[in-house]
């Protein structure tokens, strides 16, 4: 076993995990956080999508013990009491982009840090650029349109 | 899956752990996306992980613009590449191939060294750095250095030189001569993300003011067991006006690209339609 201690969703703890043991696996069974979906478990889907240091990553592909020392945010790190949706899933609302919703946490991790890293460069991206910032996201309901009309409203106002 | 880890934070950490594993079976594993994969299909029990995604070394690390040339890291990400200006402003070829990789999470993981080491014939960056006629710096466990051409350290179908107590610490490009480049990475496959090439041309060319060809660089990948550098294709190139370049010129240089490619038939294209995209990309380059 090997001892970890990480910030997830604001609270930085310690855990024990075996060495192989996948994020995913972590997030979903230890810390009962079932926001983050297993889809392909073999990276094409992106459903499993998770912010680690303000970069989206696939929690299925990366090791548990390398979050040591960073700072991990999933799908039920957005919202608050105050404001229970961030701005992504507003949009995603707003713009129908959710059918079945299985993909849904994955999409708004994504667009997040997407749309942070953008924000932070003062830059709006064209649609070109949003879809691309997707195109690690598999959707097998919504055919694309809504997601990507939500995706590029982020950057309104 | 079950391994053990030995995880590495510095150089000496790292070196030491590869020294003391040379009589057992071990991976070294940085980004790990092609890895998890690999483990999930086989038995890990004796298996030994070698944990260098937490090393902090520069050396290792960083994207470092120097005198001759650009030195990157082996645990430089496809993003760190993809954001860096002088690589997109000097090298095209290596900024498209790193963003044309899989998609945005893989990116953000996925390393320089990993691509490299994976020795697939269809690898996006390595493609373009043997474009790039770069060089592999690899250390030893026993403090040992040298340096290899990226095209000579790849050797065949999954090979390379590197020797069980050897890793490699970084990479460089040399500098253009020339502001007036022709530089890029077609990538063909049946969608444009997360997708492993059918086809790949890599393609570094520069000129002098007057658009005389001095220097050239062209890689195809997923046409052969290895990543071949085309030679008789970028000879052909050498001393030519760009502006001269005559259709049959192009044809006769996309036939010399034609004759390093053997590719074979598989799910995803058939010897057939690779020869023909090689062939018409060749030609296309210069259009």
């Amino acid at each position: 076993m090997m001892q970890i201690t990480f910030k997830i969703n604001g609270e930085s703890i310690t855990q024990e995990v075996k060495p192989a043991l996948l994020l995913i696996d972590l997030i979903r069974d230890h810390l009962k956080l079932k926001g983050t979906k297993p889809g392909c478990l073999e990276g094409e889907c992106g459903a499993c999508s998770v912010i680690v240091d303000g970069e989206a990553i696939n929690s299925c592909m990366y090791l548990a013990i390398n979050v040591n020392g960073k700072e991990v945010i999933t799908i039920e790190g957005l919202g608050d009491h105050e404001n229970p949706l961030d701005n992504v899933q507003e949009k995603m609302v707003e713009h129908g982009g959710v059918q079945c919703g299985f993909c849904t946490p994955g999409m708004v991790m994504t667009t997040k840090a997407y749309s942070d890293k953008c924000k932070k460069k003062g830059i709006t991206p064209t649609r070109e650029e949003v879809k691309k910032s997707l195109e690690g996201n598999l959707c097998r309901c919504t055919g694309y349109a809504k997601i990507i009309d939500a995706a590029e409203a982020v950057y309104e106002n | 899956m079950d391994f053990e880890v030995i995880n590495t934070t510095t150089s000496d950490e790292l070196l030491k752990a590869i020294a003391a594993n040379q009589n057992s079976n071990f991976r070294i594993g940085a980004g790990f996306t092609d890895l998890i994969n690999q483990l999930k299909k086989q038995n890990t029990e004796e298996l030994t992980i070698i944990n260098i995604a937490q090393l902090k070394d520069e050396a290792y690390t960083q994207i470092v613009e120097e005198a001759d040339g650009l030195r990157i890291g082996t645990l430089a990400t496809a993003s760190d590449i993809v954001d860096n200006n002088f690589i997109r402003e000097n090298y095209p070829v290596l900024h498209q191939a790193a963003s044309k990789l899989a998609c945005t999470q893989i990116r953000n993981v996925a390393t320089l060294g990993g691509n490299i080491c994976n020795v697939s014939p269809s690898g996006d960056m390595t493609a373009s750095l043997i474009a790039l006629k770069a060089t592999c710096h690899i250390v030893d466990c026993n403090g040992g250095e040298r340096a290899e051409l990226l095209s000579d350290f790849i050797i065949g179908l999954k090979k390379t030189t590197l020797k069980k107590n050897e890793i490699i610490k970084n990479i460089t490009i040399p500098m253009n001569d020339h502001h007036n480049i022709i530089s890029g990475y077609e990538k063909v496959g049946s969608r444009k993300s997360m997708e492993i090439a059918i086809v790949s041309l890599g393609y570094h060319i520069q000129m002098n003011n007057d658009g005389t060809i001095t220097d050239a660089g062209v890689s195809c990948g997923a046409v052969a067991p290895t990543i071949p550098f085309a030679t008789s294709a970028c000879d052909f190139l050498l001393g030519k006006d760009i502006q001269d370049l005559t259709e049959a010129d192009k044809e006769e240089f996309a036939n010399k690209v034609m004759e390093y490619a053997s590719p074979i038939s598989d799910v995803r294209a058939s010897e057939w339609y690779r020869k023909e995209v090689l062939f018409n990309l060749s030609q296309t380059i210069f259009s």
